[in-house]
C-alpha cells in the first residue's frame, strides 16, 4: 500500500509533448481513473509511475521513496496491459508465478502464492491451461492475478477491459471494484471510456493534451466541471454548449437569453463572451416541467430528429426565438441545436413545435476565452449554493 | 468430355442434391485443373528423382544405361574417399571428402549464421537508422551465390585482398596467404564468406519476428522484474522458436546444396586436391566432366535428397 504523488509531471518526445507539467495526489487505497480523449497523455502519465517512461522533467515518489529513476521491478507495481499480454508460451501457473520466480521465491511459496490468487480472481483448477485456450475474460482475469500474486504496492491498470466485448466489460467493472475493496491496494485505471471512469473510481483525473484538467470525484466532475473540456467530455450525451455574451440582464444569444445579476460571475466583463453549458437531461418540456423549481424563460423550438434509447429518447431540437418564425430559421446549425433528453412516454413527435425550459440550479457558465468554468448554477441564492469551483472563481 | 461439361455437370448434380456424385464430379473437376501442374511437376521433378533412383543400381556406359548391377554404384561412391575420405579425417587434412566438407558446413555455418542473425536483429530493433542497417546485411543475401564467391576471391586475394590488407594492418603479415588455395584453411574461408552472406537471411527472418511480439509482453515482463537476459531468455527465445527452426532447417538446405561459392573459388575440382569439394561439385564433376560417371553421380545426388527431403518436409508441414 502506498501513495503515490506526481510533481511537475513533463515528458516530451522530440517535437511532441505528451504530458505537460502534470501534478497530482493519490491517497494509499485509492482508485484513480486517468480519462481522456486517445492521446491526451493518460497512459503516458501512467508509465512514469510504472517506471516504463522517464519523464522529462518533474518526480514520481511512491510511499515516501522518490521512484523517478528506478528501474519498474524496483518500484513495488504491478501491471496490467491492454492487450492482457499473457505469455503465449507459458500455461497459467507459469504465467501468474513468472515474477515470482525470477525472485527466487521456494517452490511452496509460489505454488501458496499463485493460489491464493488464483482464488481471487475465480481461476480455479485453470492453472495448467495456455492462454489461447482461455476466453477473453478468463485472460483478463490471469492477467489481474499475475499483478496481485506479487501483493504490489500499486496496481496499475491500462484500458485492462479495452478488448473485451461490451457484456463482459461490465462485469469486469464490478470485479475490479470488488478486487479494489477486497485488497485495498492502490489504483490507478488509465480508460478513454467515461463510464468506466464514472462508476469505478474513488476520483477521475481529466487530461487532455497532456494536460490535468480536473482531479475530483466522479460525480463533482458532472456536476461540477472545472472547464469546458470536462464538461464535454464527461457524461453522454454530452453538454449543450451555448456561446453568447454578457450583458447586464445576464446571458443573452441568438436564440437563448438566460437573465441573472451579473454579479453571480464577478470575474468576467460585460460584453465578454461566456459559454453557457446544460446537460440533455437538464432541458425539460414546459409541460413536464413542474418539479423544476427554477426555471428560465420559455424557449421555443422544432423537436428535429428523435433518438429512442430505450428508457430514455435523446430530442435533437432547432431553437427559435419564437415558435412562428421557426420555419424562417437556417437549416440546423450546431449554434442553434440543443440536445434534450426526455422520458420514452412524452408526447413527441419529429417536426412537432415545442416549448422547453432550462433547469437554473443546472446551468454552467464558462469562460469561452479560457474555457474555465465561472460558475454552476444560477439560482439567485447565496454564494453557499455554489460549487467550489464557482466560490474559487469569485473570490 | 469438355470442361464446360465438367461446369455443367457439377451444376447439374448440385442441382440433383445428389452428394455423391457431386464429389465425384467435384474430384475430376478438381484433377481436370490439377493436370498442367502435375504435369510440369512429373516432368521436371518427379521423373527426374524416379530415374535417378533406377539409374543409380545400373551401370553406365557415358550416357548409356546398361545393365543392373545392384549396389556396386552406391558402395563404389560411399567409399570413394572423394565423398568421405576416412583416413584423411584421422588425420584432420584436407581434403576429408565432400560429405564430410558439407557436414562440416553444417556444424559451423548454420549456428553461427543463425546466432548472427538473431544478435544483429537484436541489436538493430531499436536502433535509429535501422531500416538502412538491416538493408545493407541483407544486401549479401541479393547477390547471387557465385558472384560472392567471386567477391571472396577478391576479398583473399593475397596482393589485392583486402583481408590480408587488414592482417598486415594490424601486424599480422606472417599470416598473409592465398586463403582460398591454402587446403587446411580454404574451406574456413569459404564458411566465413558464406556466414556473410546467409546471416543477413536469417537477420530479416527474425527482424520481422521481433517486430511481431508485442511490446507490451516485454513490458509486462520487466514491471515483473525480468532483466534483460530473462527478457530474452524467458521470453523472446522461446517466442522466436519457429523461426529459429525455419532458419536452421534453411541455412542446412542451404549449404547441403552449396555449390557456387565453392565452384566460383575452386573450378570443378572443388579447390586445390579437392580441399574443400561439396556433394554439389561431386554431383557435377561425375556427370559432366571425363572420366563421365553417371551411376556416381545419381548415387551422389540422391544422398543430397536423402538428407535435404525430410528437413524440406519438416518445415513444409510447420504450423
Amino acid at each position: 500500500m502506498a501513495r503515490i504523488q506526481l510533481e511537475h509531471i513533463t515528458k516530451r518526445y522530440e517535437d511532441v509533448t505528451a504530458v505537460d507539467d502534470v501534478s497530482m495526489e493519490i491517497e494509499d487505497g485509492e482508485f484513480v481513473t486517468f480519462v481522456g480523449p486517445s492521446g491526451c497523455g493518460k497512459s503516458t502519465t501512467m508509465e512514469t509511475v510504472a517506471g516504463l517512461t522517464k519523464p522529462t522533467e518533474g518526480k514520481v515518489y511512491i510511499g515516501d521513496r522518490e521512484v523517478t529513476n528506478l528501474a519498474p521491478k524496483d518500484r513495488g507495481v504491478a501491471m496490467v496491459f491492454q492487450n492482457i499480454a499473457l505469455f503465449p508460451h507459458m500455461d497459467v501457473f507459469e504465467n501468474i508465478s513468472f515474477g515470482l520466480r525470477l525472485r527466487k521465491y521456494d517452490d511452496e511459496e509460489v505454488r501458496r502464492r499463485v493460489e491464493q490468487a488464483a482464488d481471487i480472481v475465480q481461476l480455479e483448477g485453470m492453472l495448467d491451461r495456455m492462454p489461447d485456450e482461455m476466453s477473453g475474460g478468463q485472460r483478463q482475469r490471469v492477467a489481474i492475478a499475475r499483478a496481485i500474486v506479487r501483493n504490489p504496492d500499486v496496481f496499475l491498470m491500462d484500458e485492462p477491459l479495452a478488448n473485451l466485448d461490451a457484456k463482459l466489460r461490465v462485469h469486469m467493472r464490478t470485479e475490479l471494484q470488488r478486487l479494489h475493496r477486497e485488497l485495498g491496494t492502490t489504483i490507478i485505471y488509465v480508460t478513454h471510456d467515461q463510464a468506466e471512469a464514472m462508476t469505478m473510481s474513488n476520483r477521475i483525473a481529466v487530461l487532455n493534451e497532456g494536460k490535468l484538467q480536473q482531479l475530483a470525484p466522479p460525480l463533482e466532475c458532472y456536476n461540477e466541471p472545472a472547464n469546458l473540456f470536462v464538461a464535454g467530455f464527461i457524461g453522454s450525451p454530452s453538454m449543450n454548449f451555448v456561446e453568447g455574451e454578457l450583458t447586464a440582464t445576464g446571458f443573452e444569444s441568438e436564440n437563448v437569453d438566460v437573465a441573472f445579476e451579473p454579479e453571480l460571475v464577478p470575474s468576467v466583463e460585460r460584453g465578454d463572451t461566456l459559454t453557457l453549458g446544460v446537460r440533455p437531461e437538464d432541458v425539460h418540456l414546459v409541460e413536464t416541467a413542474d418539479d423544476v423549481t427554477e426555471q428560465t424563460d420559455e424557449l421555443y423550438a422544432t423537436a428535429d430528429v428523435l433518438e429512442p434509447m430505450g428508457d430514455e429518447v435523446f430530442v435533437y431540437l432547432l431553437l427559435s426565438e419564437d415558435a412562428d418564425r421557426s420555419m424562417e430559421q437556417e437549416p440546423a446549425t450546431a449554434p442553434n441545436q440543443l440536445l434534450m433528453s426526455v422520458t420514452p412516454d412524452t408526447d413527441i413527435h419529429e417536426g412537432k413545435e415545442v416549448a422547453v425550459v432550462l433547469d437554473r440550479s443546472k446551468i454552467h457558465l464558462f469562460e469561452t476565452a479560457t474555457g474555465n468554468a465561472l460558475r454552476h448554477r444560477l439560482t439567485e441564492r447565496s454564494d453557499s449554493d455554489s460549487g467550489p469551483t464557482a466560490t474559487e472563481a469569485d473570490s | 468430355m469438355s470442361l464446360r461439361d465438367h461446369f455443367d455437370a457439377v451444376t447439374a448434380d448440385t442441382d440433383r442434391a445428389d452428394g455423391l456424385a457431386v464429389d465425384r464430379d467435384k474430384a475430376i473437376a478438381i484433377a481436370v485443373f490439377l493436370i498442367p501442374g502435375l504435369t510440369l511437376f512429373t516432368i521436371f521433378s518427379v521423373a527426374p528423382i524416379v530415374y535417378s533412383a533406377i539409374g543409380s543400381f545400373y551401370s553406365w556406359d557415358t550416357f548409356t544405361m546398361e545393365h543392373f548391377v545392384g549396389f556396386d554404384n552406391w558402395i563404389r561412391s560411399l567409399t570413394d574417399p572423394l565423398i568421405v575420405n576416412w583416413s584423411n579425417m584421422r588425420e584432420f587434412q584436407y581434403p576429408m571428402g565432400a560429405l564430410t566438407h558439407n557436414l562440416l558446413w553444417v556444424v559451423l555455418h548454420v549456428p553461427a549464421s543463425t546466432f548472427l542473425g538473431l544478435a544483429l536483429a537484436l541489436l538493430f530493433a531499436d536502433l535509429k537508422g535501422r531500416r538502412i542497417l538491416r538493408s545493407m546485411v541483407f544486401a549479401g543475401f541479393t547477390v547471387p551465390p557465385i558472384v560472392i564467391g567471386l567477391v571472396l576471391m577478391f576479398v583473399y586475394d593475397p596482393q589485392a585482398g583486402i583481408f590480408n590488407e587488414f592482417l598486415r594492418v594490424i601486424g599480422q603479415g606472417h599470416l598473409v596467404r592465398n586463403w582460398t588455395q591454402s587446403p587446411q584453411v580454404a574451406i574456413y574461408a569459404l564458411i566465413a564468406g558464406g556466414i556473410w552472406v546467409h546471416t543477413g537471411f536469417s537477420m530479416l527472418l527474425y527482424s520481422s519476428a521481433l517486430s511481431a511480439i508485442d511490446p507490451s509482453l516485454i513490458e509486462s515482463a520487466k514491471v515483473d522484474g525480468a532483466n534483460a537476459w530473462r527478457r530474452f531468455w524467458d521470453i523472446i527465445w522461446p517466442l522466436v522458436k519457429p523461426v529459429t527452426a525455419v532458419v536452421v532447417i534453411m541455412g542446412i538446405i542451404w549449404v547441403m546444396r552449396m555449390f557456387d561459392i565453392v565452384y566460383a573459388a575452386g573450378g570443378a575440382a572443388g579447390g586445390p586436391n579437392h580441399a574443400y569439394s561439396v556433394l554439389g561439385i561431386e554431383v557435377y564433376r561425375a556427370a559432366f566432366r571425363p572420366q563421365i560417371d553417371y551411376g556416381m553421380a545419381m548415387v551422389v545426388a540422391l544422398l543430397q535428397l536423402f538428407i535435404v527431403a525430410p528437413l524440406a518436409l519438416y518445415i513444409a508441414r510447420m504450423r
